[in-house]
C-alpha cells in the first residue's frame, strides 16, 4: 500500500443511509461503514451468497482495506474498496428492457439473500449500475442479516423507482424517464392510480401494487411503521410470506414487457444518404481517430444511432457508452449487447440538446450528464451537429464548447447543407436561418479549442470528418 | 425485540400491501390484522374475555401457486 493517498472525496450521492458513506480518492471508489454496518459486512463477507455475487459479478467486487476516512474519530469502522464504475447512469437514462433487467437483478439477488439469512435494507433503482450491458448492484452496504417475521423494508422504493417505470412503459406505452428525472423516489402510488384509471386498472400488477398499495398507504398513514411491523408479525407475517411476494414480484417483472415500436431511425442506415464509399472511409477515419488517442479508457459516442460506430469503437477502446435520443434504438441495440454479453458498450436514453441535469439534494445528489461526460478521454460526434445546430438551433460556436468540455480527443462529421439529412431539417425551417452553417466555419471554431489532427471529406462530397485534440 | 435500525421509512401501508402480494397465505395475515384492529377496542373494554376466534387460526404458511 502506498503511504501517501490524497484526501478522500465524500461522494454526493451517497448520504441516506447513516451507517455507510461512499468515498472516492485517486479514482479509487471507498466506503466507510459505521459499527452496525461494519458488523452486517462481517456475517455478509462469511457467506456463501456474498462469494456467488462477487463471481457471477452481480454484486460490484468488494473488498476490506485498511484506510482512514473523513469523519469524527470513531465514525467508521471498517472501510471497503469497490471496483469503479466505467460510467455512472441513471434511471432516467435506461431503456425499457435495461429496466426489466435491473428490477431482475434486484429481485434475484433480494431471493438469494433471503435463502442465505440476509435481506436487502432498500429497493431503489439507483443501486443498479452498468458494466457495459451487464447490470450490477453497487450498494454492498444494503445487505443486512434478516429478522424473522418482518417484510422487506425497500418494497415501496422498488415500486416507485422500478416497477412502476415498468408498468407506465407496459401498460400505457408512456415512457417514465421524465417523471424518473423529476422525481428522485421515484413515481408515487397516488399518481400511478390517476393514470391507470377504468378499464386500466385491471392491467397485470396494477390492482395489488397501485390501487391496493395507495389505499392502504393512505388509511395507514397516521401509524408508524414500527407498530404496523408489530402488528403484523402478531398476524402471522413470516419469511416464507416475504419470499412468496419477492417471488410473486418477479414473475410480474418478467409479464411486463414492451416491444420497442419500428421507428425512422430504426432503418436509418437504409435510409442513409451515404454510399458504402463513404461509410469504409468514415470507419477508417474513426479507427485512425481513436488509434492515435493518447488514451481511450473512456469514448462517448453521441448520436450512437444502432451502435456501429461503438462497436468500432469498442475494438480500441476499454468502455464505450453510446448515447442516443430514441428510446426504442436503445433498447434494441440494448437487448442485441445483452445477448452477446458485450461488457464494454454501455447504451444510454438521452436527448443530448436536453442532457440529464443534476438531482437530488442541492442539485448534486445526483450529477449532471455534463459532469460525467468530463472523464470522457475520446467524444465522437458523428453526424450530430446538424441535428443539434439545424435541428435545435444551437449556435455552432456553443456546440464546440460544448464538445470542449468533454474528451481531449474528438471526432467530429460535419454534415454540410446540401446533404439530403442536413435537407430534411432545413425544410422545416424558413431560409437562410443558419447562414453560418459551413464546414468552414465550423472547422475554424473547432480550430480556436482544438488543434486539428486530421480531416476528411467522404468520397460523397456532403460530409467532412475532423478529428482534433484540445489544448488543455 | 430488538430495535428497528431501517434507515428508511418503509411505509406502513406497503409493510401490509407485501402481504397482499404474497399470495393468499398473505391475505389471511392482513386480514387477520384488520379483524384485530377491529376487534381491539372491544378486547381492550373486556381484558377477561377470550381473544376473537379468528385469531386461533393455524399460522398461516405461504401460498405456493
Amino acid at each position: 500500500m502506498t503511504p501517501e493517498h490524497t484526501r478522500p472525496q465524500a461522494e454526493p450521492g451517497s448520504f441516506r443511509d447513516p451507517q455507510t458513506r461512499v468515498f472516492h480518492a485517486d479514482g479509487e471508489v471507498l466506503r466507510g461503514l459505521g459499527a452496525q454496518a461494519a458488523q452486517d459486512w462481517k456475517a455478509l463477507r462469511a457467506s456463501d451468497f456474498f462469494a456467488r455475487t462477487q463471481a457471477e459479478r452481480t454484486v460490484t467486487r468488494t473488498e476490506e482495506v485498511d484506510r482512514e476516512l473523513p469523519g469524527a474519530p470513531g465514525t467508521w469502522s471498517a472501510t471497503l474498496r469497490h471496483e469503479p464504475l466505467p460510467f455512472v447512469t441513471y434511471p432516467y437514462e435506461w431503456s425499457h428492457a435495461m429496466r426489466q433487467d435491473a428490477a431482475r437483478l434486484h429481485l434475484r439477488l433480494l431471493q438469494d439473500a433471503l435463502a442465505a439469512g440476509f435481506t436487502m435494507k432498500d429497493g431503489s433503482a439507483y443501486n443498479v449500475q452498468w458494466r457495459g450491458a451487464a447490470p450490477e448492484f453497487v450498494d454492498v452496504g444494503s445487505f443486512e442479516p434478516a429478522r424473522a417475521g418482518e417484510p422487506w423494508a425497500g418494497y415501496r422504493q422498488f415500486c416507485q423507482t422500478l416497477l412502476y417505470p415498468l408498468m407506465l412503459q407496459a401498460h400505457l406505452d408512456l415512457d417514465p424517464r421524465p417523471l424518473l428525472r423529476a422525481q428522485i423516489d421515484g413515481v408515487e402510488p397516488a399518481q400511478m392510480r390517476r393514470m391507470f384509471g377504468g378499464t386500466k386498472r385491471l392491467a397485470r400488477g396494477v390492482l395489488k401494487h397501485v390501487h391496493l398499495h395507495d389505499s392502504i398507504q393512505s388509511r395507514n398513514a397516521d401509524r408508524s411503521t414500527g407498530a404496523v411491523r408489530e402488528q403484523l408479525k402478531d398476524a402471522g407475517f413470516n419469511s416464507e410470506l416475504v419470499l412468496a411476494a419477492v417471488k410473486a414480484m418477479a414473475k410480474l417483472v418478467d409479464q411486463l414487457d414492451w416491444a420497442p415500436p419500428a421507428t425512422h431511425w430504426g432503418d436509418y442506415r437504409e435510409t442513409c444518404s451515404y454510399s458504402e464509399a463513404d461509410r469504409a472511409a468514415k470507419q477508417a477515419f474513426v479507427d485512425a481517430a481513436l488509434t492515435a488517442a493518447a488514451k481511450t479508457d473512456l469514448v462517448l459516442d453521441l448520436g450512437a444511432n444502432d451502435g456501429v460506430f461503438s462497436r468500432q469503437a469498442a475494438t480500441r477502446a476499454q468502455h464505450v457508452v453510446a448515447v442516443e435520443a430514441d428510446p426504442a434504438v436503445v433498447d434494441t441495440l440494448y437487448r442485441q449487447l445483452r445477448a452477446e454479453g458485450e461488457q464494454r458498450i454501455l447504451p444510454i436514453v438521452m436527448d443530448l440538446a436536453d442532457p440529464s441535469p443534476g438531482g437530488g439534494w442541492a442539485g448534486t445528489e445526483r450529477a449532471g450528464f455534463p459532469q460525467r461526460a468530463a472523464r470522457a478521454d475520446v467524444t465522437l460526434a458523428l453526424a450530430l451537429v446538424h441535428h443539434l445546430a439545424i435541428g435545435r438551433n444551437v449556435p455552432l460556436p456553443r456546440v464546440v464548447d460544448w464538445l470542449a468540455g468533454m474528451g481531449r480527443t474528438v471526432v467530429v462529421e460535419f454534415v454540410h447543407a446540401e446533404d439530403p439529412m442536413a435537407q430534411r431539417l432545413l425544410a422545416n425551417k424558413p431560409d437562410g436561418l443558419f447562414p453560418d452553417y459551413h464546414v468552414d466555419t465550423f472547422e475554424k471554431l473547432l480550430g480556436e479549442r482544438f488543434d486539428i489532427a486530421r480531416k476528411e471529406t467522404l468520397p460523397g462530397g456532403s460530409r467532412t470528418l475532423i478529428a482534433g485534440v484540445r489544448r488543455d | 425485540m430488538e430495535p428497528h435500525l431501517a434507515y428508511l421509512d418503509a411505509g406502513s401501508g406497503s409493510l401490509i400491501v407485501q402481504a397482499v402480494v404474497a399470495g393468499t397465505a398473505g391475505v389471511v395475515v392482513a386480514a387477520k390484522l384488520y379483524w384485530r384492529r377491529l376487534t381491539s377496542v372491544f378486547r381492550r373494554k373486556t381484558p377477561a374475555e377470550p381473544a376473537a376466534p379468528v385469531a386461533e387460526q393455524p399460522k398461516a404458511t405461504a401460498d405456493r401457486d
